[in-house]
C-alpha cells in the first residue's frame, strides 16, 4: 500500500470515525472532535486528489467481495480525482462553520443527530466518486439520498419542512429508480457491472443514455426536474444547503460524466438535447430566482441556473468532440468541470453566509434585512466575495469559468454545420443573459439584505455571528479569489494549458490603477476637501424611512414586466365603493400571485395520476392472510407461465 | 511586459483620459445648436469635474463603504478597460490584454458596484435606478455578446489588438458585414453611456431617470470620479465602432509619427461621430422604460444577422 492510498484510507477511517463518535459520547466536545476529523479528512483529500491529477497517477485498491458475484472496488482517475477536489475544497469550511453552528440546534439529541448525518453524509459522497463499479456507486448514491433527506428533516415540527421532506424523497427515489434502470440495462449489455469502455453504438445506448440523463439530472436540478431544490434547501440546515448545493449536485454530474466520458461513440442527438437543457434550466434557474424573497430559496434557484450552465458547457464539450475540434471540446469539458468546482466553493460560501444572516436575524424573508452591513460588517464582506464571484467579475473565479465557456463559443465559427451553428447561436445569447441576470439577481440579493436602513426590529438587532462561524465562511472566499487569481497556474499545473488570459495580471493590474487613481485623488490636492455626513433627501420629509428603500419585489419589477410571458403573474383584486355608482374607493386588496408553472403543469397532473392508480391498487388490500397468500399463487403461476412460453 | 507596453499604459491610458471630457461636451454642444441654444463651452466638462473635486463631499448616515469605494473602483475598472481598446497604436501586450469577454465584464464591475452604490443610500431615486439599469443591461447584454462574437466570428480572434491589427490599414471595413455590426455597436453605445432614447442624461426627473438616479447621492469628488469614468466608457466604445468601422490611420507599430497621426486620426473621427450622436439624440424621443427590449431586438437582430452571414455564405 503506497502513500497514495493510505491518504485514502485515512480520510474514509476519519469519516467512519467522525459519523460514530458522537453516538457512543455524546458531548459538546465530541461533536466538535467529529467536525475536526472532517476537516482533517478532507485535508488528506486535498493532497490525494492533488497528487493523482499532477502526476496521473491511478491508485489500485484492493476489491471487496461481499456477495457472491457482487464486488465493491474503489477507483480513483483524473475525473474522480478532480471532484475529489471539489469535496475537499468545500467541506474544510463547513466543518469549521458547523462546529459553532450545530450547537444552536434545539436539543441534544438533534445537536449529535445533524453531527452524525453531516459526517455520514460528506462519506456518502466520497464514496459514490471512489466507487469503482455500479454496485457501490448505487448503494452510496443511496446512503447520500437518504442521509440529506434525514437532514433536511431534522426540524420536522414545522408543515412546511415536512412537505419539503416529502418532496425531497419523492424526487431522489425517482432519481434512483432511473439510475437502476440505466445501470441495469448497461449491465445487460456489457455483462459486468464495473465502468468501462463502451464500444457500442449510440443507438443500442440510447436507452441508458436518456436513463442516466433524466436520473443524474434529477438530481443535480435539472429544469424540469429542478423543483425539490427550492423546497429542500430552506428546509435544511444552512451547512447542509451548502453541502448539498456545492457537492451533492456536483456528484451527480459526477456520474453523468462518468458515463458519458466512457461512450466511444455518442451521437450529436446527445449533446443537443445536453445543451439545451443546460440553457433552459440556467435562464429559468436565475428567472425564477428573480421572483423570490426567501434567501435560501433564491439560492437554491441560482444552483439551478449553474448546474444548467455546467451541462450547457457537457453539451459543447459533445458537440465539438463529435465535430473533431479536440482542442475546443477539452476547453468547454475543463470549463464546465470548473464551474462545477467554482461554484461548489462561492455556493456554499453564500450558503454559509445566508445561515449567519438566518442565525442574526430570525428570519429568511429579505424584505425584513436591511442595514446589515453596519451591524455584520464581516458577513457582509464575505457575503459580497461571493456575489461578486457568482456574478462573474474579474478576477474571481466565477468569471474564469464563464470566460472557457464564452471563449468556446466565440471560437464556433470553426464547425462545419450550419444548424449546429445556429443552435450555438441562440445558445450564446441565453447564455449571456443569464450572466448578465446573475449580476442583476445579487446586486438585488446583496443590496436589499446588506445596504440602506434595516426594514424590521429583527434586522435592526441583529448582531455579528461567533467567530468559528465566520472563519468557515473565510476558507471558500478565500479559496473563490485565489482560485480566481491563480486559475491559469492551477489548470497548467494539472496539464491544461488553453490560453485564457491571465487573471493574475488583470487581477493586479486592476488593484494597480484603483491604487493609482486613490493616490492621484489624494496627492493633487484635493484630499482636503471637507466631507459631511447629511441625511439622504427624502422628498421634503425631515427623516428618512426604511418604507421609503426600494424593496426586492420593488426591485425586481422591471424585469417580472420583461419576463411576463415567463412569469405569468396573476393579479386578483377586491374593490369596496362608498356609493352605489362605484365612483368613490373605499376599499379593496389586491394581490399578486406567481403561478408555479411546473407544478402546476407537469408534478400536480403525473402525482394525481399516480394517485388514481395506488386508489385502484388499494382497493386489493383487505388485510387478510388468506387474500395474499391467493395473490402469492396467481404470481407464482404467471412467472411460470411467462417463463414457460415467453422467456 | 515589455517596454512597448509599458509605454501604451501611459499613452494611450494617458490620451483616452485626456480627451474623454471634450467629447462629453461636444455632444451637449451639438444638441444645443440642433435645439437652438447656444450651448455649453467645449471645455466645459473639464471645468466642471474640475469644479467637482474642490467640492465637498456629503454622505448619506445611511450610506456603507460601498458608496465610498465605488468611484475608484468605477474609475479603476474603466482606465483598465481602456488598455484593451488601441487608440494610439498597438503594442505587443501580455496575453489576456484586450480580450474581449475580460472587457465586457470590466464593464460589468462598473455596473454592479454604481448600482449597488445606488441601493446603499437608501433613497428611493437609488434604488430605482438600480433596478431599472441592472434589469435593461441583463436584456441589453445577448446583443452585446452576440455583437462581439460577430466580431470574433468575422475576424477569427477573440482579442480586440488582434482585431485592430487585422482592419488596421484598410481604409473600409475588412469585410461588408463588419457595417451590419457598426449599427449593433451604435445601438451598444447609446444604451450604455444612457443616452436617448435609453435614458436621459440631462434630466433629473424620476420618471426617466437611469444613470443619473443611481448617482444622486453622490457628491464631489466622488461625483468626478464617476463622471469622469463614465466619460472614459463612452470614449473607448467608441474607439471600438471607429475601428470597427473606419479603421484608417491606426499605427500597428511603434513609431513617433505613427502616434501623432493616430491621435489626430482618432480625434477627427470621434468626433464625427460624437456629433452624430448629437444629431441623432436631437432627432428622436425618449422611449417609454417597457419599449426598450424591442428597441435592443433591432441590435440583436443587426448582430446576429451578420452572424448567419457569415455562417451561410
Amino acid at each position: 500500500m503506497s502513500l497514495l492510498e493510505a491518504l485514502v484510507y485515512g480520510a474514509i477511517i476519519a469519516l467512519i470515525f467522525g459519523t460514530i463518535l458522537p453516538l457512543l459520547y455524546r458531548s459538546k466536545n465530541t461533536r466538535k472532535a467529529s467536525f475536526s476529523l472532517s476537516f482533517f479528512s478532507s485535508i488528506l483529500l486535498l493532497a490525494f486528489a492533488g497528487t493523482v491529477l499532477y502526476t496521473g497517477k491511478e491508485p489500485t485498491f484492493p476489491a471487496f467481495g461481499f456477495l457472491p458475484g457482487l464486488n465493491f472496488t474503489m477507483a480513483a482517475d483524473r475525473l474522480s480525482a478532480g471532484f475529489i477536489l471539489l469535496i475537499a475544497a468545500v467541506v474544510p469550511g463547513v466543518s469549521i462553520y458547523s462546529i459553532e453552528y450545530v450547537e444552536h440546534a434545539k436539543s441534544e439529541a438533534r445537536k449529535d443527530i445533524q453531527t452524525v448525518l453531516t459526517n455520514l453524509f460528506i462519506l456518502a459522497m466520497l464514496m459514490v466518486v471512489l466507487a469503482g463499479n455500479m454496485v457501490g456507486f448505487l448503494i452510496f448514491w443511496e446512503i447520500m439520498s437518504l442521509s440529506s433527506l434525514m437532514l433536511v428533516l431534522h426540524d420536522y415540527s414545522s408543515e412546511e419542512n415536512k412537505k419539503a421532506g416529502i418532496f425531497y424523497f419523492i424526487m431522489t427515489s425517482l432519481s434512483t429508480a432511473f439510475l437502476f434502470m440505466g445501470f441495469i440495462s448497461l449491465f445487460r449489455l456489457t455483462g459486468s457491472a464495473e465502468f468501462g469502455h463502451l464500444d457500442y453504438a449510440a443507438s443500442i445506448l440510447t436507452l441508458p443514455f436518456l436513463c442516466l440523463f433524466i436520473g443524474f439530472g434529477i438530481k443535480a436540478g435539472l429544469v424540469p426536474f429542478h423543483k425539490w431544490l427550492p423546497y429542500a434547501h430552506p428546509a435544511a440546515p444552512s451547512s447542509v444547503s451548502a453541502l448539498m448545493s456545492g457537492v451533492m449536485l456536483k456528484v451527480a454530474i459526477y456520474g453523468f460524466l462518468r458515463f458519458l466520458l466512457s461512450v466511444s461513440a455518442p451521437e450529436i442527438w446527445w449533446g443537443v438535447l445536453i445543451i439545451i437543457g443546460g440553457s433552459l434550466s440556467a435562464i429559468l434557474g436565475v428567472i425564477y430566482a428573480f421572483r423570490e424573497s426567501d434567501i435560501k430559496k433564491l439560492l437554491a434557484y441560482s444552483s439551478i441556473e449553474n448546474v444548467g450552465i455546467i451541462f450547457t458547457g457537457i453539451g459543447l464539450y459533445l458537440i465539438f468532440k463529435l465535430e473533431g475540434l479536440e482542442g475546443l471540446a477539452m476547453l468547454s469539458l475543463v470549463g464546465a468541470s470548473f464551474h462545477a468546482f467554482n461554484h461548489a466553493l462561492f455556493k456554499s460560501l453564500l450558503f454559509l453566509c445566508a445561515g449567519s444572516i438566518v442565525h442574526a436575524t430570525g428570519t429568511r424573508s429579505i424584505e425584513a434585512f436591511g442595514g446589515l452591513i453596519k451591524r455584520m460588517p464581516r458577513t457582509a464582506a464575505l457575503f459580497l466575495i461571493g456575489s461578486v464571484s457568482i456574478a462573474g467579475l474579474p478576477p474571481a473565479n466565477g468569471f474564469v469559468s464563464e470566460l472557457m465557456l464564452f471563449q468556446a463559443y466565440f471560437y464556433s465559427s470553426a464547425l462545419q454545420d450550419p444548424l449546429l451553428k445556429v443552435l450555438l447561436i441562440i445558445t450564446l445569447s441565453v447564455f449571456a443573459l443569464t450572466s448578465a441576470l446573475v449580476a442583476a439577481l445579487f446586486v438585488k440579493l446583496f443590496g436589499i439584505t446588506f445596504l440602506a436602513l434595516p426594514r424590521t426590529k429583527c434586522a435592526k438587532e441583529a448582531i455579528e455571528v461567533p467567530q468559528p462561524m465566520l472563519s468557515g465562511e473565510a476558507i471558500p472566499a478565500a479559496l473563490c479569489i485565489l482560485s480566481g487569481l491563480f486559475s491559469n497556474r492551477i489548470l497548467a499545473l494539472f496539464g491544461f494549458d488553453f490560453g485564457i488570459p491571465d487573471m493574475l495580471v488583470i487581477g493586479l493590474l486592476l488593484v494597480g490603477v484603483c491604487g493609482f487613481v486613490w493616490l492621484g485623488v489624494r496627492n493633487t490636492g484635493f484630499s482636503k476637501t471637507p466631507r459631511r455626513s447629511k441625511e439622504t433627501w427624502g422628498c421634503g420629509i425631515l427623516a428618512q424611512h426604511p418604507t421609503m428603500e426600494y424593496s426586492s419585489i420593488g426591485f425586481s419589477e422591471p424585469l417580472i414586466a420583461i419576463f411576463k410571458k415567463i412569469y405569468r403573474p396573476e393579479i386578483s383584486s377586491t374593490r369596496t365603493y362608498s356609493d352605489t355608482k362605484e365612483c368613490i374607493f373605499k376599499d379593496g386588496t389586491t394581490k399578486i400571485h406567481f403561478p408555479k408553472f411546473f407544478e402546476k403543469h407537469l408534478y400536480l397532473p403525473v402525482a394525481h395520476t399516480v394517485n388514481v392508480i395506488s386508489f385502484q391498487v388499494s382497493r386489493m388490500q383487505n388485510g387478510k392472510l388468506g387474500t395474499y397468500v391467493f395473490y402469492v399463487f396467481i404470481a407464482v403461476l404467471t412467472l411460470m407461465t411467462f417463463t414457460r412460453y415467453f422467456a | 511586459m515589455n517596454a512597448s507596453f509599458l509605454l501604451f499604459t501611459l499613452l494611450n491610458t494617458g490620451f483616452i483620459l485626456l480627451v474623454s471630457p471634450f467629447f462629453m461636451s461636444l455632444i451637449k454642444k451639438v444638441k444645443a445648436y440642433v435645439q437652438g441654444r447656444k450651448g455649453p463651452k467645449l471645455l466645459q466638462s473639464y471645468f466642471d469635474l474640475r469644479k467637482l473635486m474642490q467640492k465637498e463631499v456629503v454622505y448619506s448616515p445611511n450610506s456603507s463603504i460601498i458608496m465610498r469605494i465605488t468611484p475608484y473602483l468605477n474609475l479603476g475598472a474603466l482606465l483598465l478597460a481602456t488598455l484593451f481598446v488601441p487608440v494610439v497604436f498597438i503594442p505587443n501586450a501580455p496575453a489576456g490584454i484586450g480580450n474581449v469577454i475580460v472587457f465586457l465584464y470590466l464593464l460589468v464591475i462598473e455596473r454592479f458596484f454604481t448600482s449597488l452604490s445606488g441601493l446603499d443610500s437608501g433613497s428611493a431615486f437609488g434604488g430605482m435606478g438600480s433596478s431599472r439599469l441592472m434589469s435593461l443591461s441583463a436584456v441589453i447584454e445577448p446583443t452585446m455578446i452576440i455583437a462581439f462574437a460577430a466580431l470574433a466570428y468575422v475576424l477569427k480572434t477573440v482579442n480586440f489588438h488582434e482585431m485592430f491589427a487585422i482592419t488596421a490599414g484598410s481604409t473600409i471595413p475588412e469585410s461588408p458585414t463588419l457595417s451590419l455590426i457598426s449599427i449593433s455597436l451604435f445601438i451598444i453605445i447609446i444604451v450604455e453611456t444612457g443616452r436617448i432614447p435609453v435614458d436621459n442624461p440631462a434630466t433629473h426627473l424620476e420618471l426617466t431617470m437611469i444613470n443619473e438616479a443611481m448617482i444622486l447621492e453622490q457628491s464631489g469628488k466622488n461625483l468626478a470620479l464617476i463622471e469622469l469614468a463614465h466619460a472614459i466608457k463612452q470614449t473607448i466604445l467608441m474607439a471600438i465602432l471607429i475601428n470597427t468601422l473606419a479603421p484608417f490611420g491606426l499605427a500597428t507599430e511603434l513609431t513617433f509619427t505613427g502616434i501623432v497621426i493616430s491621435c489626430f486620426y482618432f480625434l477627427v473621427k470621434a468626433s464625427l461621430l460624437a456629433g452624430l450622436i448629437g444629431l441623432f439624440e436631437s432627432s428622436i424621443a425618449k422611449m417609454r422604460l417597457f419599449r426598450l427590449p424591442g428597441f435592443y431586438m433591432m441590435a440583436f437582430f443587426f448582430s446576429a444577422l451578420t452572424i448567419l452571414m457569415e455562417v451561410f455564405i
